[in-house]
């Protein structure tokens, strides 16, 4: 076995020390009825070599955007990662080691996760950040019940349709078993209904949940709304796109009360959904109520400055049923990948990123609206993605169609949204070139030709 | 030798005009910002980030990743948390464009090597756990029990009954009731007896139609297999309960019991401990849980199911389940730590993995008899994969509290056990040292420790002395708590 020390002959020599004949008899403690007499059935044990083949095997079957161009997104994009990011969270010292019990032996762990709650706050315009959650979507979650938690109301919480569409299903199933009420706000123009809205915010809303820019890429009118959530004295909860701070106005001066993110755009791939990054962060007022680890500075017993994990009476393993949060397993390599992201692209940097993402977002909407086929659906401001509505109503077949020739041309909107089944999401980010964005344009000129639009 | 100007904060390094990366010319026709976004929504200045070149970036990281311990680096005998050894070939199968480059909503017909590895781990899961049907959507252990419970209150929901109770033995890891408060439960305390067991007086005085499901940890975290697991399982279901493992110590029991096997109706696995992923300085893990046939129907959405077709197996992600929870997470799972528990599975096989618990309780055992003549293990005649020391001895004679011991370690370069967890031990030392570890290894621990506690008192309580700070002033952080870094807060 690659990863065992012990010979046969130290296994004896162990064996002996503890008194113990044999390997078996150390499992005695296991009842006889209760043993797997018989090993696992499992694939046969591989070597490096031939896991590597098997691995590179599986891998060559799947299309990635290194071998198509992608514009997918709603919620996990294909940005540039920088070198130094792969490079600093492979070392081994950051990678290998685990949450920062021991402060001492932890002061690079320590000091990250400082420093990486210090940009999340330059960035979010936010007091106060904790160091991960699992996901945007989770991350949204526990700011729902934080935001209950706060305003000692358990009532309802209002949702705009336009926050990710698993976002809130995770907060159905997670209040399922709960007496909070989820009431859904309308967006029918891309953007929430302010009637509706309006209408919606009662005495016993604990907050207001909505993203900017939003699910469908476009922006909300935050200001009045986080207004309006305030004189109904609920909490306005935000979920950004941390990209999109290098351009737009950040969520602390308009108002927002806890911001939440999907942290997968600052250095991290795509995988498949996962590992990623939940960002959080709140005012100052409700740190004590922050779910999950935050690093704190102090001085050690020499005066030195130095840094430990804090506040730690809300977390599970002193307070148990009564923490804030269950989490204990968190995101903290990818909050360091953020941090690295982040210190390497700076203030300019992170501007360039954005406005790249926004003019070539903007330059893919217009050209696909010079097609006959295609209506933007919404007419609201967007950053980095947009929606499209197809005459021809063939969504589905255009998708697949454009796989074959390797483009990831968008999201359809059908499963989560009935009424936009002729719809597509399509995101653009500074890694898409102009040559990728029309060939995608000329890619569906071509397939809209000499066919009659479906209808249902 | 310590480079202490790059550690300072990236604040104090910042200078205007510095940068790293440098982004492309905008290739598509540039147009005014106002044009394409109205006033209202912009930001008047950017983001208040360092400004620093990429080279400093590099070197500040670098001299800070060498303030750390890493299981890379270090023994690190972390109890609870399986510190082994996390393989190489890993980080570059799970690096592969095919499977890092994926986006979520990619088709299934475009991933169905991806695809394939997922359903395969599924079946491999089922099989360790002897439960037949898994998610693996959770993103880390904490996450599965809530999942599970949850699967558990809609499984009763459908039964008509409304069960509003979780029993944890006071032994649990504190996510356990933890995960029952969020999911609506109400957390009850089961006690353990003397000798580290669930004291099943306790428990049946407890146990009864409201309670939902008992959560059990087998090993449990005193490192001790719950030999009376069966009869408890069995007096649980009598009364209409469920049994929950949580499967933090698998590690220990691989290819040799299997939670179905004794009881277990759920259970979650930690790939990060048992199967080998790197912790990644607290994360990511990942939570994949079992539940046995039954309960299959209410897990989250999507899992991976395979359709034969005449073109041969086609895997799918299947959504329609309408007895399922829903999601508690967005997209598939994280991905990329199962991966690497695949890998991981597949380098060992079946055999493999039972090798792999024979030698993680090898080496408990053998520090346990090398330990136990000098420090009190009050549970520890033998043990599974970890074991749990006591220093309230040491602390009433001497004053020598269990966190001296840990923090002296460090000066000998071992990362400390885990301190004062579980509950029931005073001064508790948890010692794990996994399998991936040599006896010189463990020799040279126990060594260590017998040294360390005849060393004088105050030398104990200053400890560290070689490291670069030593007793951070923990009372001050959280009195006075300082969260992010604040201009001209120069380094003392
Ligand atoms: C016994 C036990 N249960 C549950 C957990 C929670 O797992 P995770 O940290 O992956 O959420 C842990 C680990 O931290 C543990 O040691």
């Amino acid at each position: 076995m690659p990863y065992l020390y012990n010979t046969p002959e130290d296994q004896r020599a162990m064996l002996e020390a503890i008194g113990c004949a044999s390997i078996d008899a150390l499992f005695d403690t296991i009842p006889e009825e209760l043993r797997l007499n018989r090993p696992l059935d499992l694939p046969p044990a591989m070597g490096e070599l031939e896991l590597t083949r098997h691995i590179t095997e599986l891998a060559a079957q799947n299309l990635s955007s290194e071998s198509a161009d992608c514009f997918l997104g709603a919620g996990s994009y294909d940005h540039f990662i920088p070198a130094v990011v792969d490079y600093v969270a492979s070392r081994g010292e950051f990678y290998t080691s685990y949450t920062p019990y021991q402060a001492e032996v932890s002061q690079g762990n320590l000091q990250a996760m400082f420093e990486y709650q210090s940009m999340i706050c330059e960035l979010t315009g936010m007091d106060v950040s904790n160091q991960s959650l699992y996901d945007g979507g989770t991350a949204a979650v526990e700011a729902v019940l934080m935001s209950m938690d706060v305003t000692r109301r358990h009532g309802e919480v209002i949702v705009a349709q336009s926050v990710h569409p698993e976002y809130r299903q995770i907060l159905d199933t997670y209040l399922t078993s709960l007496p909070t009420k989820v009431v859904s706000v309308g967006c029918p123009k891309g953007t929430i209904d302010r009637e509706e809205f309006a209408e919606a915010l009662g005495e016993d809303t604990a907050c207001v949940l909505l993203q900017q820019p939003n699910f469908f890429g476009c922006l909300e009118e935050v200001r009045e709304l986080a207004e309006q959530t305030h004189a109904a004295g609920a909490l306005l909860v935000v979920v950004v796109d941390p990209i999109s701070l290098g351009l737009l106005e950040r969520p602390g001066e308009y108002g927002a009360d806890i911001v939440v993110a999907e942290g997968q755009s600052l250095g991290t791939p795509m995988q498949y959904g996962g590992p990623y990054l939940g960002i959080m962060a709140c005012r100052e007022a409700f740190v004590r109520r922050l779910p999950g680890r935050i690093a704190g500075q102090t001085v050690d017993r020499r005066g030195k400055r130095c840094w430990v994990l804090t506040l730690q009476t809300r977390e599970q393993h002193i307070r148990r049923d009564k923490a804030t949060s269950n989490i204990c397993t968190n995101q903290g390599l990818f909050a360091l990948r953020a941090s690295v992201y982040l210190a390497a692209m700076g203030p300019e940097g992170l501007r360039d990123v954005a406005g790249l993402c926004l003019q070539k977002a903007a330059y893919a909407r217009e050209s696909f609206a010079n097609l006959e086929r295609f209506e933007p659906a919404f007419d609201a401001p967007v950053f980095k993605e947009f929606v499209l509505r197809d005459r021809q109503n063939r969504v589905d077949q255009l998708l697949t169609d454009a796989e074959s020739a390797g483009i990831l041309a968008g999201v359809p909107l059908g499963r989560w949204y009935p009424e936009l089944s002729d719809c597509l999401l399509v995101a653009v980010t500074e890694k898409r070139t102009r040559s990728q964005i029309d060939r995608l344009v000329d890619f569906v000129a071509e397939d809209s030709k000499d066919k009659a639009p479906l209808h249902a | 030798m310590r480079n202490k100007q790059a550690t300072r904060l990236l604040l104090e390094l910042s200078e205007p005009g510095r940068r790293g990366a440098v982004l492309p010319e905008c290739d598509v026709p540039c147009q005014h910002l106002e044009n394409l976004v109205p006033d209202r929504f912009l930001a008047t200045s950017v983001p208040n980030l360092p400004e620093v070149t990429e080279p400093e970036v590099v070197r500040h990281y670098a001299n800070l990743s060498t303030l750390n311990m890493s299981v890379d680096t270090h023994f690190y005998p972390l109890g609870s948390c399986t510190m082994k050894y996390n393989p190489k070939r890993n980080e570059r199968l799970a690096a592969f464009p095919g499977i890092v480059d994926v986006h979520p909503y990619q088709s299934d017909r475009s991933l169905q090597g991806l695809l394939r590895l997922f359903y395969e781990l599924q079946q491999i899961l089922a099989e360790i756990s002897g439960l037949g049907a898994v998610s693996l959507q959770p993103a880390a252990g904490a996450h599965g029990e809530m999942a599970a419970l949850m699967v558990a209150a809609a499984y009763f929901r459908d039964q008509g009954e409304s069960r509003n109770k979780v029993l944890t033995p006071d032994s649990a890891h504190g996510t356990n009731p933890a995960s029952a408060k969020m999911c609506g439960f109400e957390s009850v305390t089961v006690k353990s007896t003397p000798q580290g067991f669930v004291d099943m007086d306790d428990l049946r005085s407890k146990l009864d139609e409201t309670v939902a499901v008992f959560m059990i940890t087998n090993p449990n975290t005193l490192g001790l297999f719950e030999h009376n697991v069966a009869a408890i399982a069995e007096e649980v279901h009598a009364r209409g309960g469920l049994i929950y493992l949580d499967g933090a110590n698998m590690n220990a029991i691989l290819g040799i019991t299997r939670p179905g096997d004794f009881g277990a109706d759920m259970m979650h696995f930690n790939p990060h401990k048992t199967f080998s992923g790197p912790h990644g300085g607290g994360g990511p893990g990942a939570g994949p849980i079992a539940v046995t046939e039954k309960l299959g129907d209410y897990l989250p959405v999507p899992i991976v199911v395979k359709k034969n077709s005449p073109d041969g197996p086609f895997f799918q992600l299947e959504f329609d389940r309408p007895r399922s929870i829903g999601r508690v997470r967005s997209f598939f799972g994280n991905c990329g730590v199962l991966v690497r528990a695949y890998c991981y599975l597949l380098t060992h096989g079946g055999a493999g993995l039972r090798r792999v618990a024979e030698n993680a309780v090898l080496n408990a055992n053998y520090l346990l008899s090398r330990v136990k003549h000098f420090l009190p293990v009050p549970q520890g005649e033998s043990c599974m994969h970890e074991f749990v020391a006591s220093a309230a001895e040491l602390k009433q004679d001497r004053g020598i509290a269990a966190m001296d011991l840990a923090k002296r370690l460090l000066d000998y370069g071992v990362h400390a056990p885990t301190v004062y967890f579980p509950l029931t031990v005073k001064e508790a030392i948890m010692i794990e040292p996994t399998e991936t570890e040599s006896r010189e290894t463990l020799d040279h621990f126990a060594e260590i420790l017998f040294r360390i506690i005849d060393e004088p008192v105050d030398l104990l309580h200053e400890a560290p002395h070689t490291t670069g700070v030593s007793r951070p002033d923990e009372v001050a952080a959280a009195r006075k708590p300082i969260l992010k870094w604040v201009a001209n807060n120069p380094p003392t």
